[in-house]
């Protein structure tokens, strides 16, 4: 009877609980039809005094879940994978999070009543950890979307933010930014719409309205944190490719944080801002954590930032350096960035292997490389004042250069050169020279408070002293170590200058001899500073000599100039011989008496092979005048007695070898006079004819081949003679693809060498020859072998 | 054909006609000049005795300042008297 009575009870108990909580009921519509009895509150009371409060939370919260598992995350889910591929719309994302906010906002009336009835039984409980039934029910949100997460979900999610990023980008740069083309006047840059029916409004507040929703529900982060990462990463990056692209003389990293703190921080603000409290407790705590994200996530983007765009100047850096000073700016930004983000160790590798890659090898010409290096060191002193990182750097570049033979000559040359030159502007610093010296100077001692460490990538094994050498001409001799080098080369390359003009005009060589005086040291210099007085006392000497009528110079029929030199303090002449025409002689004859009377118990020893003549010459059809080097001026004045010689002929007059007077006599081959009518038989070329008419200009100062070095002529000739070999090692490439320098010199002293010429050649000299065909692209040097280049 | 030469630049370098290369005293070439000196030539010249040996002036002189009683030449310890 109890029973039936408690049955009854119970029936009537749950159709009100079932009234209550409809979701409980499997046959909704018949409670939901029937008019209770009882309000909600006798419901829950009656509940509470049942003791069965838990049971039907229980029981609800799982109805609840189920239903979230069951309906509502597969129809959300669903969404994300009926489109494959891009949509140029926000639709597809918008429509999804208002459905599930839609069906989740359902949920809510139940969950208020739960809080009821909690309030009701006056319990306090904690389900999935949290106390609060908003924030279980979140749980549970978060745990059945995330367990059923589609694979390509972020697909739809991504365009949604990046089609409204792209948007606020836009209305954001609109008044900074003009349109590009005339093609995007038509078209809005945000949405890609024409512009009259422009779309970025209604993007913006769909956009909002979106974020509101998910930041409400807390999904925010859940579902759109990578992809909002991903996203700014990538415009993060594109946006520093797309500012670094081109000058390096506008710093960059200012307006690239302005662009992060105000276009992109402006809109992750806005992202995490919106919303309308619906889903939540409190306003206070959300508006606390989503300022505290931003925060968080501003430091993470400006380090990617920082990152990005060092990384991407790192990788112009060969580029900037070239272009130092005008890329200052950049290298600027660079310095700030690298005190910010350890990127030394990668912008060390990542440069070393752009210098070896572009600059360390033979195709580049040894003034181009001393040019990279020196905007090198200027730009790396900039960067690390501490010079590590240009000690480091360029530390295979001197190693380089220190190969190299013809360095030293380079800078010489540029040290001295006419106009702007980088080296010769630092010459006119004229600060002294400061060579690697291990011993600690006194500087160092008296300024030991001011004293800082070495980074600690430095080289222990020098100074910092050492390394701070601010004197790019002091780097430049520190190559090699040694100032006596660079001080004979300045001599060789001196006395070519002032053999090769005849000029007599010293005063710029003069200016200069002063400023590397000031560098180098006075005794250094001090066998220049003759050379420089013989000429201008030859220059003296010569007017003395021709205005006094007792030498008997100006009865000649023609004059004579001389440089008078002193031996001991020029560079070693070339032993080269030469025998000139007895008329010739006879006068320098006549100059060497006039000069031993001028100077008493001195007299001259010509180097007939040195100077320059100026002549006429007259043929059946016309009369042509040359300047050119006293060996051609002799040849062809054999060419008078008789119109036809050979090599060996007048290799034998001329007491000249047969290779230098076979180099020669191509110069009046080349200018019409002679002909070859058999190999090395030349021929007076009288009336010049049809074929050659109009060929020969008058007046010639010979150029190019006649400004070669009195004193490396000897080398040069060396070189002609090597050239000897050139068929062969082109034969034996053709025959054998690629061969090392050994196996070639080897193959060369099994062949080439055995013919008549008896030319001994070393490993050194042969790499050299090499080397320069290579430099000329006639020869390709990789992996230790030389091949031929493909034709 | 007829070639007529019309100016000739020559080079040369000077010496000094002795019949030594180097002075007796400091051992250095004639044509370059005693260590006193900075610039051969008309700067430090040659001086020659009557015994025919030559030397630096300078170094002569020098020579002949350290000889406080007989002036010899260094090299044949003959008299010294400079040739005219
Ligand atoms: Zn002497
Ligand atoms: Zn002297
Ligand atoms: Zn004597």
């Amino acid at each position: 009877m109890a029973n039936t009575e408690n049955q009854h009870n119970f029936d009537n108990l749950w159709s009100d609980v079932c009234h209550l909580f409809p979701i409980l009921s499997h046959e909704k519509h018949e409670y939901l039809a029937q008019e209770s009895p009882h309000d909600d509150l006798t419901t829950m009371q009656a509940i509470v005094s049942a003791g069965q409060e838990e049971l039907v939370e229980q029981l609800v919260l799982t109805e609840v879940e189920s239903q979230l598992r069951n309906n509502i995350v597969p129809v959300f889910w669903q969404r994300f994978s009926v489109l494959d591929g891009r949509t140029q719309s926000l639709d597809p994302f918008k429509d999804a999070v208002d459905c599930l906010y839609e069906s989740l906002a359902s949920i809510v009336p139940i969950l208020q009543s739960l809080v009821l009835l909690r309030q009701t039984a006056q319990t306090e409980r904690q389900v999935c950890g949290q106390s609060s039934l908003l924030e279980t029910f979140k749980v549970m949100v978060r745990a059945s979307l995330h367990s059923q997460l589609p694979l390509n979900y972020q697909a739809i999610t991504e365009d949604f933010y990046r089609i409204s990023f792209k948007v606020f980008c836009n209305s954001e740069n609109k008044d900074a930014e003009q349109n590009e083309s005339t093609e995007d006047i038509f078209q809005c840059a945000g949405c890609g719409q024409e512009v009259e029916l422009c779309q970025c409004q209604s993007i913006i507040n769909a956009f909002h309205e979106t974020n509101g929703k998910l930041q409400e529900l807390d999904l925010l982060e859940r579902l759109a944190g990578d992809v909002l990462t991903t996203l700014i990463h990538r415009r993060i990056e594109s946006h520093v490719q797309e500012t670094c692209k081109g000058s390096f003389d506008v710093p960059h990293i200012g307006s690239l944080e302005g662009w992060l703190d105000t276009v992109v921080m402006g809109w992750l603000s806005r992202i995490y801002s919106s919303g309308s409290f619906g889903f939540r407790e409190s306003e206070n705590k959300s508006t606390v954590s989503s300022v505290e994200t931003l925060s968080k996530m501003k430091q993470t983007l400006r380090y990617f930032l920082y990152e990005t765009y060092t990384r991407t100047r790192i990788d112009q850096l060969f580029n900037i350096i070239i272009e130092y000073p005008d890329s200052e700016p950049a290298v600027e930004d660079l310095r700030i960035c690298l005190q910010k983000i350890d990127l030394r160790q990668h912008l060390t590798q990542k440069l070393q292997r752009a210098l070896e890659t572009r600059l360390l090898h033979p195709g580049v010409n040894t003034p181009d490389i001393l040019t990279a290096y020196v905007a090198a060191i200027r730009a790396l002193r900039t960067l690390d004042p501490s010079g590590v990182l240009l000690d480091t750097v360029t530390q295979p570049v001197r190693q380089y250069l220190r190969w190299r033979d013809d360095t030293v000559r380079c800078v010489v040359t540029s040290l001295t050169e006419e106009g702007p030159s980088d080296l010769a502007e630092e010459l006119s610093r004229g600060e002294a020279l400061q060579l690697d010296d291990l011993t600690p100077s006194e500087e160092d001692t008296k300024n030991w408070e001011s004293w800082n460490p070495d980074p600690v990538d430095a080289d222990p094994s020098k100074t910092s002293q050492s390394r701070r050498t601010s004197d790019i001409i002091s780097m430049l001799v520190n190559v090699y170590g040694s100032k006596d080098l660079f001080v004979n080369e300045y001599r060789t390359l001196l006395a070519d200058r002032l053999l090769s003009s005849l000029n007599y005009n010293t005063e710029k060589e003069i200016r200069y001899l002063e400023l590397l005086k000031l560098r180098f040291g006075e005794s250094q210099l001090h066998y220049c500073e003759v050379m420089l007085k013989d000429i201008y006392d030859s220059k003296r000497i010569n007017t003395h000599l021709h205005s006094d009528t007792n030498f008997n110079l100006d009865n000649q029929e023609f004059a004579i100039t001389a440089m008078i030199l002193s031996a001991q303090f020029w560079p070693q002449f070339n032993k080269e011989t030469l025998e000139l025409p007895e008329f010739v002689q006879e006068h320098l004859d006549t100059y060497t008496k006039a000069f031993e009377t001028l100077k008493g118990n001195r007299t001259l020893c010509w180097k007939p092979q040195l100077g320059s003549v100026n002549l006429d010459i007259e043929l059946k059809d016309r009369k042509v005048n040359f300047t050119v080097s006293p060996i051609h001026a002799t040849i062809i004045w054999h060419f008078q007695t008789k119109n036809q010689w050979t090599i060996e002929e007048l290799s034998q007059i001329m007491h000249a070898p047969a290779t230098l007077v076979r180099r020669k006599i191509t110069y009046w081959l080349s200018q019409g006079l002679l002909h070859e009518i058999a190999p090395d038989t030349f021929e007076l070329v009288e009336e010049s004819g049809p074929r050659v008419k109009g060929h020969i200009p008058a007046d010639i100062v010979c150029d190019d081949e006649e400004t070669e070095s009195a004193m490396a002529s000897a080398q040069e000739q060396r070189e002609e003679d090597l050239q000897v070999f050139w068929n062969y090692i082109v034969g034996m490439l053709t025959n054998l693809d690629s061969m090392s320098l050994e196996r070639i010199l080897q193959m060369l002293k099994m062949f080439a060498l055995q013919g008549p010429t008896t030319i001994e050649v070393s490993l050194q000299e042969l790499r050299h020859f090499l080397d320069r065909k290579v430099a000329e692209e006639k020869l390709l040097f990789y992996g230790g072998v030389y091949r031929l280049p493909k034709s | 054909m007829k070639v007529t030469i019309k100016s000739w630049t020559g080079v040369a370098t000077w010496r000094w006609v002795a019949n030594d290369d180097t002075c007796g005293i400091c051992r250095l070439a004639f044509d370059g000049c005693c260590p006193d000196c900075k610039l051969p030539g008309d700067d430090c010249p040659l001086v020659w005795g009557q015994c025919s040996h030559c030397f630096h002036i300078h170094c002569i002189m020098k020579w002949l300042n350290s000889q406080p009683v007989h002036h010899q030449c260094p090299m044949c310890r003959q008299e010294w008297k400079f040739k005219e």
